[in-house]
């Protein structure tokens, strides 16, 4: 197959699906259109990898009417913006879009000159690739799984007319529009693509329709048009600046005019991957169906955001807004972890390690070195992987428990075994040596200690923040293990079970071949890039000039310190002994002991959050003001130099 | 390099490890009963401990309870051989986390109050003691140019006259680790106290003693992190390894368990602290 209909394919067929649902009321029909449909989308990503891969960056520069069409959808979505503005009577919404609708006519007529050709307009290489697989595969994987959450959510809800077709149709628009945009190289597309990721957000978060729906879809909406209006401004600069407004010049110019552009775009970032201190718009996502959570937390949007940072990295390379960038990702990546021990809601601890994960991403960007770089690309796969799933196992956990309160997760292995173990999987993939994440953790820990001076920082605040994920999945994932054994039944829904499952032996397989996954995926990206290799692979190990990380001996090592205990205790066949309670236990019911009077008396165990030290109440408006400072800083810092 | 003496060495370490672990505790045992004005029991007292333990019949109140106490003792020591193995430092502590985890997550799926407040505890230790040592590998890197255990080896200096305050954090974080006082927060050393025996409550007979044998291996391992501050001969950093171990024996006999905001202050404060301090006064310096 040629490269533009793969192209084409990637970014049109999510597209054509998408309005398809719009005729589909019934779940039977959406899973025949969507199963073939996503699959086709897989293969799709696959068959362009091995094309791009060997042969290099791939370009394509659509008819010239395409610009216009763009151009005119531009404005469409900002009048539609306009109209979400004053009918929800939002200042903000309303004010940000009014600058908008005067800042995107001067840029594009007054500075641009009306019509700039830019060649090419997609630019599709081995990072590109790398995000469009992300995409294509674990957003694909999380449609299918909402095939089976829907009804079962509608079901719940009580609906009289179905909502699924629209549903459907902004969360498939979702994976095309996020393609063509890892694809763009043309900063009026790559603003189109994020103009309509904003919209399809905005529906999604809105889908439920309640009042709080409805609310926070307005806020991720304000925020998100913080970052286009910084990213109008950037690339009304870049052209002024340094008469391109391709990505690939400017970041390979190596012109220091670029730098406010890129700041700016750094900005546009930060929004759409809801740093500090605009997290509160992905916290609020929650409300919508879970299915959404996944799609933006792990595949869609807030990746986007990373995306456009760690790929404008070499463009500011040794410069001032790379430190600034590292200790701005690297102080999130600190504050959304602490914040995380004091959150009792599953959904919110999961939002600020993805607010954190993110962070240490734009650290790797900001460290800019080749192991950092390499470090950040690893952490964008592994991340969308584990996350997706963690996203997904609580929403089926939610459905069926009917609750998302980390304390009524409690010792659910009796009830739901095999959601447990998948989740326990997932959450040890987040956290600890050998797994993925972490392995990025130790490399950007590794890559920020060996820069000097200012990079202190950077690396204080990842040791911290590193200490607090500890705490915060641990003592979820502790609670999960053992239970009161209950007689039940636990459904399991093919889709939801069958994506879930196939995400978990991702997070783990990836894993464990890690090594081949740098040389096949994250050493191109690299090259394509401008950076050296970061690793010496010899013996699939994995060796950097002053460190060394053996994935395959230590997955041998620790599978067998964890499974092979578990096996054991598995078998382990003898009568439980009750808990000791200081005091004589009643026979019977767990928990409950002689009391002093010779009444029983229960116990009762409950987590710990400590929120007086790591409340929202004390730690938000620090992280927020603190956050500011720093983009400040960040900004002024390249307008002053 | 070739791996034939550091599997030698690794394997030796691995099997004398407990013999070491052992009397150590037992030197410690002899010296609180002496600072206590009491005899104190022998030497060797430890292993007498250890084989009763393991006669025990077993008592389990959780089938998770005991899959992770063996995940604990068999990632310990998996930490512990990739240390003596020469390997990077930070794998070696995330693995060393990976453990502590495991500890945690035993006492978590026991459902008991006490065992569950002894492993919100133990994690908040964690919190307390895994950033210093982070920053100490990092810190390590500054003085040699790699993150192994072989590159503090390859270096022509010790590293105590370069890193003398990230020395005094990693102090702090041995503390903890070895859950003496003021920072024995997680378990307290007398059952007849308000925590009882925090995580281990839940643990007797063999598990426990199996417990005991990890904090063997977890001892022999920090000291042996002590000493990597001087190994140019490595006998000094021996020698500095256990007066540090008799400083904490003297702190645990003067000093009260404090609260837990009280050593996460502490820890962070004096260790971060004196590490970024150590740090930024080299580069100043040097």
């Amino acid at each position: 197959m040629s490269g533009e209909l793969l192209v084409s394919l990637l970014v049109l067929l999510p597209v054509a699906v998408a309005v398809c649902c719009l005729a589909l009321r019934n779940a039977a029909a959406q899973k025949v259109l969507l199963l073939p449909a996503m699959v086709l989308l897989m293969v799709a990503a696959a068959a362009l990898a091995l094309r791009v891969l060997p042969e290099g960056p791939f370009a394509l520069t659509p008819a010239a009417v395409w610009d216009n069409i763009v151009a005119v959808l531009d404005y469409v979505i900002l009048a539609y913006f306009l109209y979400i503005g004053v009918t929800s009577r939002n200042g903000l919404v309303l004010g940000l879009a009014v600058v908008l609708a005067v800042l995107l006519p001067v840029v594009q007529f007054g500075v641009l000159g009306g019509h700039v050709a830019v060649s090419p307009v997609f630019h599709i290489d081995a990072l590109a690739i790398v995000m469009c697989l992300v995409i294509s595969v674990v957003g694909s994987l999380i449609v299918l799984y909402a095939t089976d959450y829907m009804p079962a959510h509608e079901a719940h809800l009580k609906l009289e007319r179905t909502r699924q077709p629209q549903f459907f149709f902004w969360f498939v628009l979702f994976l095309g529009v996020m393609n063509g945009l890892v694809f763009a190289n043309s900063l009026l597309w790559l603003f189109f693509f994020w103009e309509v990721t904003t919209l399809c957000c905005y529906h999604l978060i809105r889908h439920n329709l309640t009042d709080e729906a409805r609310e926070n879809a307005l806020r991720a909406l304000w925020m998100n048009l913080v970052g286009s209006v910084a990213m109008v401004a950037g690339i009304g600069l870049a052209y002024n600046n340094a008469g391109t407004i391709s990505i690939q010049e400017l970041v390979t110019g190596g012109s220091a005019l670029v730098l406010l552009p890129l700041a700016l775009f750094c900005l546009t970032g930060f929004t759409k991957a809801a740093q500090a201190p605009f997290q509160s718009w992905l916290l609020g996502a929650m409300v919508a169906p879970t299915p959404v959570s996944a799609l933006l937390h792990s595949s869609t949007m807030v990746k986007a955001g990373v995306y456009l940072v760690l790929r404008l990295a070499p463009g500011y390379a040794d410069t001032s807004l790379s430190l600034l960038v590292a200790i701005f990702g690297a102080f999130v990546f600190m504050v959304t972890s602490l914040l995380a021990i004091g959150q009792n809601i599953s959904k919110r601890v999961l939002a600020y390690s993805t607010i954190a994960n993110l962070g240490l991403i734009v650290c790797c960007a900001g460290i800019n070195t080749d192991l950092a770089i390499a470090a950040g690309i690893a952490l964008i796969i592994f991340h969308a992987v584990s996350k997706g799933m963690l996203f997904m196992a609580v929403g089926v956990a939610e459905q069926q428990i009917g609750s998302r309160d980390i304390e009524d997760l409690d010792g659910l292995a009796a009830r739901r075994p095999v959601l447990t173990i998948a989740a326990v999987i997932g959450m040890l993939s987040m956290l600890f040596l050998p797994f993925g994440v972490a392995f990025a953790k130790w490399a950007a820990i590794e890559a920020a200690g060996a820069q000097a001076g200012w990079f202190i920082a950077v690396v204080t605040f990842l040791a911290v923040g590193s200490a607090a994920t500890l705490v915060f999945w641990s003592k979820w994932l502790g609670r999960m293990l053992s239970g009161p054994v209950v007689e039940t039944k636990e459904p399991k829904p093919f889709l939801a079970y069958g994506t879930i499952l196939l995400l978990v032996s991702g997070a783990v397989g990836l894993s464990i071949f890690v090594t081949p996954l740098i040389t096949v995926l994250i050493q191109p990206a690299l090259s394509g890039m401008g950076y050296d290799q970061a690793f010496d692979v010899a013996g699939w190990h994995l060796r950097t000039t002053f460190g060394f990380f053996p994935p395959w001996a230590l997955f041998l090592a620790v599978a067998a310190a964890v499974l092979l205990p578990a096996l054991a205790a598995r078998g382990y066949r003898k009568e439980l002994d009750p808990v000791y309670l200081c005091g004589v236990n009643v026979d019977g019911p767990e928990l409950w002991f002689t009391g002093i009077a010779g009444e029983p008396v229960q116990a009762t165990t409950g987590g710990a959050y400590w929120t007086q030290l790591f409340g929202e109440a004390r730690l938000t408006p620090l992280s927020n003001w603190s956050a500011l400072v720093l983009l400040v800083a960040l900004l002024a810092g390249v307008i002053l130099r | 390099m070739t791996l034939t003496w550091p599997i030698i060495i690794a394997v030796a370490a691995v099997l004398l490890a407990p013999l070491v672990g052992g009397l150590l505790r037992g030197l410690d045992r002899k010296l609180t009963a002496r600072m206590q004005g009491r005899l104190g029991p022998p030497l060797t007292q430890p292993f007498y401990d250890f084989g009763k333990l393991v006669g025990k019949s077993r008592s389990v109140s959780s089938r998770a309870s005991i899959a992770w106490v063996w995940s604990y003792f068999l990632l310990t020591l998996t930490a512990f051989a990739l240390f003596f193995l020469g390997q990077d430092l930070l794998v070696v502590f995330f693995i060393l986390a990976f453990a502590g985890g495991a500890l945690a997550f035993g006492a978590l799926s026991a459902r008991s109050p006490y065992a569950r407040f002894g492993a919100n505890r133990e994690l908040l230790q964690m919190l307390s003691y895994e950033p210093i040592l982070l920053l100490a590998a990092v810190a390590i890197y500054f003085q040699t140019g790699g993150f192994t255990v072989y590159s503090v080896f390859e270096a022509n200096q010790p590293l105590l006259p370069f890193l003398p305050l990230v020395f005094v954090a990693v102090l702090v974080a041995l503390g903890i680790k070895m859950r003496k006082s003021p920072f024995d927060i997680a378990a307290s050393e007398h059952a007849h106290q308000e925590l009882v025996r925090g995580v281990y409550t839940e643990y007797s007979g063999p598990h426990l003693a199996l417990i005991e044998l990890t904090h063997w291996y977890e001892l022999v391992l920090l000291m042996a992190f002590l000493a990597l501050f001087w190994v140019q001969p490595l006998w000094v950093g021996v020698l500095i390894a256990f007066a540090a171990y008799f400083l904490e024996l003297w702190i645990d006999n003067i000093a009260a368990r404090l609260r837990w905001s009280w050593m996460l202050g502490a820890s962070w404060g004096v260790g971060i602290g004196f590490i970024v301090a150590n740090l930024v006064l080299l580069s100043v310096l040097l």
